[in-house]
């Protein structure tokens, strides 16, 4: 694999790993959402993928719905 | 006996209240208001590709990353459903993977619906040949493309034939932008190989309107442009006869 980027390979590879908060794309009301893990233990939204514009206006898929 | 049924009433009222309450906050906490407005089906789809172009390798969860897994099938879905009209591409990404970015450009310029490209902020590497494929690219003033060779870090095994590789991958990264843009390739690479215009590389970093004076991009300009364009190429790809029986 070839990266074709101005970042330098330690910007994208850092030696120190975080342990940040694993996200995870999921299935969500039909669309693919990417989630992450609360303090409370619940998946929280961060992102939401799709292609229709009004999907981002609607509150079920917004960053930071807490979804069950 | 009447107390407590009252009490029991008024226990009540203020569960309900206070879960109201609650869920209230919640959205506001969640969404920052409380109501969003609920608008109309849209004839023209959005993909914005930001971050890094990820592709073959998974990279580390720190970099904001557009996997190009998610991006064609909606590039499909968008070609197929008969109410979508046309596309815009919103691009602000560092590059990325090479293949995995001119997979992405093929499959937006073989696209028959109408599709635009904005460059906000930046546009970078494999960033060129996505923007171009699109039939009509803009870019706002600010953003900036950086134009340079494809490098390769790490161990090498075999140099000519790496070496080979390399340029070959370069040619396929020129040749897209050439035949998708106004720009040629000998123009292409003369920026691609100018030296003293970045710091830890050769290159060079065109901003708005250079990129539109290079051939780059075709126009210099925002959302309102990109969907004016997109409207007008919309209305001109229908069928004539709708034309005709309007006049």
């Amino acid at each position: 694999m070839i990266l074709y980027t101005p970042l330098s390979y330690q910007e994208i590879f850092p030696e120190e790993q975080g342990t940040g908060n694993e996200i995870q794309a999921i299935e969500w009301q039909g669309r693919t959402v990417f989630v992450s893990k609360n303090n409370n233990g619940n998946y929280q939204i961060n992102q939401l993928i799709s292609s229709n514009p009004n999907d981002y206006l609607n509150p079920e898929f917004l960053p930071g719905r807490i979804i069950s | 006996m009447r107390m407590d049924t009252d009490e029991n009433e008024n226990q009540e009222e203020e569960e309900n209240e206070s879960n109201n309450a609650s869920s209230l906050v919640e959205k506001i906490q969640q969404l920052g208001q409380a109501n969003v407005p609920q608008a109309p089906d849209s004839n023209i789809h959005v993909l914005s590709i930001i971050g890094q172009v990820e592709g073959h390798l998974q990279l580390p969860p720190q970099n904001k990353t557009t996997k190009y897994e998610h991006l064609l099938p909606q590039l499909i879905a968008v070609e197929q459903n008969p109410k979508i009209e046309g596309l815009i591409i919103l691009l602000n990404t560092v590059g990325g993977d090479v293949e995995a970015g001119l997979a992405l450009a093929e499959m937006i310029a073989s696209m028959s619906k109408p599709t635009t490209s904005i460059v906000l902020g930046g546009g970078h590497s494999i960033g060129a040949p996505i923007a171009v494929a699109t039939d009509y690219s803009f870019i706002v003033p600010t953003a900036t493309m950086t134009i340079h060779p494809v490098r390769l870090t790490g161990l090498v095994i075999g140099v000519p034939q790496t070496f080979e590789y390399l340029d070959k991958m370069q040619e396929r990264v020129i040749q897209f932008i050439v035949d998708h843009s106004n720009i040629d390739s000998e123009q292409l690479k003369e920026l691609m190989f100018a030296k003293g215009n970045l710091t830890r590389d050769i290159g060079t970093n065109v901003v708005g309107r250079e990129a539109v004076e290079y051939g780059i991009i075709d126009e210099v300009g925002g959302v309102k442009e990109a969907i004016k364009k997109l409207n007008h190429m919309i209305q001109s790809s229908k069928p004539k006869l709708e034309e005709e029986g309007t006049a």
